[in-house]
């Protein structure tokens, strides 16, 4: 039912909303997915992980990659896109869920640093083009059965990521209620009694890790179908604390949460900005606030408080 | 190539100073339990308060005395009132960190500017050594960071102080079971911890430009102290700080900085795998 509800919302978004509003939804929705994949490994996996962005720049730079260098078509450049980040997730990912706690936070970062480092270097062009940043020489065509579709249409591209973010999700969403998420909670609660059940713990955080990766990857070629343009930037891992301030501000542990948290956060700062410069210094304090009186995510507290309500 | 050993002595300074900020990270983590993502942004606000009193006193010797008391001060204040209320999840204490560190760099944004500023060698006089003329505060900064790291080990193991904190490392409960006071013990470290990296702030600003991302450089570098030297492990973390910091710029002699970085990154990811505990364990405490 409520889903349905929203369904209906996304459908008649474009009667009521002008075009460069549906853009700026279709990118909430697109850096919801990005902080969606961050409440998949910490949330629901329990791994504090600033390497997010590492795999959202993979997407991108797999999507630059597959139109500049083999000159493959939009389905083929995602395809690439979510493909490099998951291939990039899996070594990486056996590094990170080898270790523990703060071990894993700082392998993240680590990883990332590195991985900034080498790409600004100059000797690994071939993964960015000729460009360390590149803005898309074309605009983006997808194939649909007989019919084709530009990304210069507005209402187009955001049915399109709408459509998408909603496949991801209703995939995250099996994930985490499959006997895997299961175990992977159980994990995340107490893993010396997970491994004493039989659950190979580390083979699974590397599996979600992965998976969650794969979630980043998609969320970067969505953004760079959107925006046309890709940014060394986007590996560093301050660019994680995007997402992390938004899945923790949202609940990192519910699929709702990340969403109504980044939609928070780009709605106030799209209308901070104007006023003061330093929104984040505002998103800092709230972040304290937060994790001290609300640790589960204002989202997920709002929804359980309101909850209450009706049943009384 | 005739630059190695210059380029070695630079490597020497600047790992001291690492070290001292690195030191500071691992004491917080020993005792608190927790990665303080904020920790660069202290040596950056260090740094950046240097400027600043230089800026309205014009002499460095009053930053230099004034600003690590201000880390103490401030430090100790944030413990309590950030930290303290998340102390019992380390996650949500890293996440609080997190904000802390947005809060420091956009407030420092805000009031400072984005610009890089450069502060002028407070002392000004050189000396030549392998053909270059090599300034002498290279040489006391290496020298302040030697005299703190010092005399903080000597604050460890002589006082009273240092012995509960090193009995709160060992095993929380039993000394707080024995009347160690360990909410001022987490005060006080954190307190130390700050000033520790402010004092390399204030020490490390004339070396290089001060701005708000300072913090970004540094608190890499740190990372890969700390696990090389082994987490928690303090005389080994300083001391992986300073091999690493020769090392880099023994390579930079030969290839681009960003080479030499990518091989430590590489060789504490080596590290991480082979002996998750770190290079040096027969030096922890």
């Amino acid at each position: 039912m409520r889903l349905l509800a929203l369904a209906a919302c996304a459908l008649a978004a474009p009667l009521v909303l002008v075009d460069y509003q549906l853009v700026f939804a279709a990118e909430i929705l697109v850096w919801g997915l990005f902080a969606l994949s961050f409440g998949l490994v910490y949330g629901f996996g329990g791994m504090l992980s600033f390497a997010q962005a590492l795999y959202f720049g993979m997407g991108c730079y797999g999507f630059n990659l597959a139109t500049y260098k083999y000159a493959l078509d939009t389905w083929g450049a995602i395809g690439t896109g979510v493909a490099a980040a998951c291939l990039f997730a899996i070594p990486t990912g056996y590094i990170a869920t080898r270790v523990r706690r703060h071990h894993f936070l700082i392998v993240t970062v680590i990883l990332s640093v590195l991985t900034s480092a080498m790409l600004a270097s100059g000797h690994w062009r071939w993964i960015a083009g000729p460009y360390v940043t590149r803005s898309l020489p074309f605009v983006p065509e997808l194939a649909l059965g007989p019919w084709r579709f530009s990304f210069s249409s507005e209402v187009f591209s955001f049915y399109f990521t709408t459509a998408a973010v909603a496949g991801a999700v209703w995939f995250a969403w099996r994930l985490v209620s499959s006997p895997f998420g299961r175990a992977l909670a159980a994990i995340r609660d107490n893993e010396a009694r997970a491994e004493l059940v039989g659950l190979n713990v580390n083979l699974l955080r590397w599996m979600m890790f992965t998976f969650a990766a794969g979630i980043a990857g998609l969320a970067g070629t969505l953004y760079v179908l959107l925006a046309r343009y890709t940014n060394i930037e986007f590996f560093d891992w301050t660019y994680s604390g995007k997402a992390v301030v938004a899945a923790i501000l949202g609940g990192a542990s519910s699929l709702a949460g990340p969403f109504a948290g980044m939609a928070f956060y780009m709605v106030t700062t799209e209308h901070l900005s104007r006023h003061m410069e330093q929104v984040s210094i505002a998103f800092g304090l709230l972040l304290l606030l937060v994790v001290r009186f609300a640790p589960e995510g204002l989202y997920v507290a709002c929804a359980r408080r309101l909850r209450e309500i009706f049943r009384k | 190539m005739e630059l190695l050993p210059v380029l070695v002595l630079n490597g020497l300074v600047w790992g001291l100073i690492v070290a001292l900020i690195a030191l500071g990270l691992s004491i917080i983590f020993g005792l608190l339990d927790f990665v303080n993502v904020a920790h660069g942004d202290f040596f950056m606000v260090g740094a950046v308060l240097a400027w600043v009193l230089i800026d309205r006193t014009g002499n460095f010797w009053i930053a230099f005395a004034i600003v690590p008391a201000i880390g103490l001060v401030a430090g100790a204040a944030i413990e309590r009132g950030v930290l303290k209320p998340v102390e019992n999840d380390a996650s949500l204490s890293i996440v609080a960190s997190f904000g802390l560190s947005l809060i420091l760099q956009e407030g420092v944004r805000a009031t400072y500017g984005a610009t890089p500023k450069r502060i002028l060698d407070p002392i000004g006089v050189t000396f030549p050594v392998f053909g270059l003329e090599y300034e002498y505060y290279r040489l006391f900064a290496a020298g302040v960071s030697l005299v703190a790291m010092a005399a903080f080990f000597l604050f460890l193991h002589r006082t009273k102080f240092g012995t509960w904190m090193r009995a709160v490392r060992q095993d929380r409960e039993i000394a707080i079971a024995m009347g160690v006071p360990s909410d001022r013990i987490f005060m006080v470290t954190f307190g130390l911890g700050t000033a520790m990296a402010m004092l390399g702030g204030v020490v490390a600003a004339p070396l290089t430009s001060v701005e708000f991302r300072l913090g970004l450089d540094v608190l890499p570098l740190c990372f890969i102290a700390v696990i090389i030297g082994g987490l928690g492990n303090l005389p080994g973390t300083a001391a992986a700080a300073v091999l690493l910091s020769v090392m880099e710029g023994a390579i930079t002699a030969v290839a681009e900085p960003t080479t030499a970085r990518i091989i430590s990154l590489v060789l504490m990811s080596v590290v991480l795998l082979v002996r998750p505990r770190g290079l040096f364990t027969r030096l922890a405490t």
